[in-house]
């Protein structure tokens, strides 16, 4: 379901597309007003690419809410005038929701996880969330994932019965002290809004789990949850391609691990490739409401301002759907994984909700210099 | 104007608009030198200069400080000023011009957009257009007017001929204009009607001309043989999707109110316009919001044939954006070198007789802003 937003002025009336907090009118209050029940009202077929919608041809709609509030919606799909407009939940293990955001990651995120068909959350229920906090580095730049994301998930989860305190952050570094990470991305402040918990995953311990070939030390948290969260940033790697649902859990091996795995990006990506089947199941939120392109953040890469907020079961699913989406060089630990039986990796049974794979697939700069890439 | 002084245009010039990579100072200088001559003034004689450019980055001339750049190629150290509007750049140079407390102001407008592929213009264009709604869902130019065009076709029975209607006139038009890139090269109607589809309504000849060029005028607070007699400007909200109403541009229906009201003539007191036509739905709305005709009959003041050469109103004689071309900024200045060269009887076969009272319309955005003029030949 299409979300048209508008912020609506509580005593004056007035009507906002950006979300401002007070109305300049009078100073009053602001409600939010959602719209989900659209129709087509306008439609224009689109002959001329350009890099941000480089597929053509492509539509875009004009769609009017049960409000009377429009907004345009790109779509592949052909719509006839007085159509209604509508996405369909999918809760399949195929499925990706594509979400744009209009101003509101808050707003992207929950129609994301709506779309694969929301998640069910009891009181007791403890709960991990793993965001990307490697590297320090402030909200802007996409390099951590946007403390906006962390905090729509935590808010979702709470209106869907989660007690914070059953929540946990937890993430470690390899290259350095995590606190830094944590206050720099404006994790701390969510941690204290919300009173949920934090761990450091390098301070707590380690199983020993056995899969193939490979033996990795993962973090025992992993394994004392209800619910797993992955909530990557994506971003541009240059070892991996891109850090997305198979990167971000990484950082829960031991550094020893993650080092002897680190020496060989060959065997590295063979691991990775296990992951599905080492981890317990889990939900991932990738994070592209800026993320980075270009050689990411080692090595000079950029903010992307992808404006978008992914939500999928399935890693395989959720990292090809990316891999698509962005045009990026095929992610060959992504491939195996679904050779494995992990999940789909072929594009055409993939299934997005949302928005089209051709809706908002874009060239990005591209990270160079991978041997797992290349090999 | 309230609280200003009289104003009356003593020269304009442009550079033919053209494909050619200029760079964008030179190509202002022309302008410049043009509007000076044309004013018999010398640069001594100026004492500001507003400039309006886009600061685009699809070329190898992207120079967002272009006063200081104009200080450079003109050898003056002086108040000058940069005022962008995208599309209507011009346009609200003009119009803030008129308002400096200066005796002599130069007006430039320059840009240069045509040095990149369709892609990468589309893509720069796009930008004058709101972020997250609008640019996420790849409403390019032509797709948002086109919506528009639709709305007003099925609200109104517009049709998609009235508009190759306008394309055709602006087109035989530009023909006649030596400044114009179709200069002796008119446009078969069946040539317009066979367009390539760009965004459904539109064909290419819906859609303006990509040029680069620059624009000048030169205005005082002494006589001369034309009359800034009004001179209105508004702001909307930046989508159309947001507006009550899609087919109405209230900036235009705003700043012709104005405009008119301070001329104290009536629209059918106009002998010669030039309208934005960036897309041909935009000067059809025009018509219907300038008041020239009531809301949804700008395809019959379209048909009636009052708008072509020969007619009551002859609109767009410089063969408007579509033919004469739209380089973004120098667009609203060039309307009004039109209207200027109209009233003072320059403008060889496409003259237009008895030319007495002209209007330069000028807009940024898709209606985001717009801005009217309003001149009078001097007796005498």
């Amino acid at each position: 379901m299409v979300r048209v937003i508008r912020w609506v002025g509580e005593s004056s009336g007035k009507k906002y597309i950006h979300p401002i907090e007070r109305c300049i009118h009078d100073g009053g209050n602001i409600k939010k007003v959602i719209g989900t029940k659209t129709k087509v009202i306008g439609i224009t077929k689109v002959h001329i690419p350009n890099p941000l919608h480089p597929i053509v041809p492509y539509n875009v709609l004009i769609l009017e809410d049960e409000h009377g509030h429009r907004m345009p919606k790109k779509t592949i799909k052909d719509y006839c005038l007085g159509d209604v407009y509508e996405d369909i939940p999918n809760a399949g293990d195929n499925a990706i929701a594509a979400v744009r955001i209009k101003y509101d990651v808050g707003e992207a995120v929950d129609e994301a996880l709506e779309l694969i068909g929301g998640l069910a959350v009891s009181k007791k229920q403890k709960i991990l969330l793993k965001p990307n906090l490697s590297i320090p580095g402030y909200p802007y730049l996409g390099i951590c994932t946007n403390p906006q994301v962390i905090r729509a998930v935590i808010s979702y989860l709470v209106r869907k019965g989660a007690e914070p305190k059953n929540i946990t952050i937890a993430e470690q570094s390899f290259f350095m002290p995590l606190e830094k990470a944590v206050e720099k991305s404006g994790i701390a402040e969510i941690i204290t809004e919300f009173g949920v918990n934090y761990a450091d995953l390098a301070k707590g311990g380690f199983i020993v789990k056995k899969e193939r070939e490979f033996t990795f030390e993962i973090a025992k948290a992993v394994y004392e949850t209800g619910l797993l969260i992955n909530l990557p940033v994506i971003k541009t790697d240059t070892v991996l391609g891109i850090d997305g649902a198979f990167e971000n859990l990484t950082r829960f091996l031991s550094k020893k691990a993650f080092d002897e795995l680190a020496k060989n990006p060959l065997k590295a990506g063979l691991a990775l490739a296990t992951f599905p089947h080492v981890f317990p199941p889990f939900i991932t939120v990738g994070d592209a409401s800026i993320g980075m392109q270009g050689n990411g953040p080692a090595m000079n890469g950029e903010p992307g301002f992808f404006n978008l907020i992914f939500a999928a079961r399935n890693p395989v699913v959720h990292d090809t759907a990316i891999q698509e989406a962005l045009c990026l060089k095929k992610l060959p630990y992504v491939e195996l994984a679904g050779t494995l039986g992990y999940g789909t990796y072929e594009i055409e049974n993939i299934s997005f909700v949302g928005n089209e794979l051709d809706a908002i697939r874009r060239d990005i700069k591209q990270p160079i210099g991978s041997k797992l890439i290349q090999e | 104007m309230a609280g200003c002084p009289k104003r009356f245009v003593h020269g304009v010039g442009m550079t033919k608009f053209s494909l050619d990579s200029i760079p964008m100072a030179v190509m202002a200088h022309e302008a410049i030198a043009l509007a000076l001559k044309d004013a018999k003034k010398s640069m001594d004689e100026i004492d500001a200069i507003v400039v309006s450019n886009s600061d685009t980055k699809m070329n190898d001339d992207r120079q967002r400080h272009f006063p200081s750049v104009l200080s450079s190629v003109l050898k003056r150290k002086m108040p000058i000023i940069r005022v962008p509007a995208v599309c209507g750049g011009g346009g609200a140079a003009f119009w803030s011009g008129l308002r400096l407390r200066y005796k002599t102001v130069l007006i430039v407008g320059v840009d240069k957009v045509a040095s990149s592929t369709t892609p990468l213009v589309t893509r720069e264009i796009m930008n004058a257009s709101e972020n997250a709604w609008e640019q996420d869902e790849g409403l390019i130019f032509p797709a948002a007017n086109a919506l528009v065009a639709q709305q007003h076709f099925t609200r109104f029975g517009t049709t998609h001929e009235d508009l190759e209607l306008i394309a055709f006139k602006n087109h035989s038009n530009g023909a006649l204009n030596p400044k114009a890139p179709f200069y002796k090269k008119p446009v078969s109607m069946e040539k317009i009607k066979n367009g390539p589809m760009i965004a459904e309504p539109f064909t290419l000849y819906d859609c303006s001309l990509t040029v680069n060029g620059a624009a000048a005028a030169v205005i005082s607070t002494a006589p001369s043989e034309v009359e800034v007699i009004g001179s209105g400007l508004a702001t909307d909200h930046i989508a159309p999707f947001e507006r009550e109403d899609m087919c109405v541009w209230s900036s235009t229906v705003e700043a012709g109110k104005e405009a008119f009201a301070q001329a104290k003539v009536k629209q059918g007191d106009i002998s010669v316009a030039e309208i934005h036509d960036a897309f041909s739905i935009v000067e059809l709305i025009a018509y219907e919001d300038l008041g020239f005709c009531k809301k949804g009959e700008g395809k019959d003041f379209v048909r009636s044939g009052v708008i072509n050469l020969g007619g009551r109103m002859p609109t767009n004689t410089s063969g408007g954006l579509k033919a004469r071309g739209h380089p973004i900024s120098p667009t609203g200045v060039a309307q009004i070198v039109e209207i200027v060269d109209q009233l003072r009887g320059r403008c060889g076969e496409r003259q237009v007789k008895g030319a007495a009272l002209g209007l330069a319309h000028n807009v940024g955005g898709a209606g985001g802003t717009s801005i009217v003029h309003i001149f009078r030949k001097v007796a005498g």
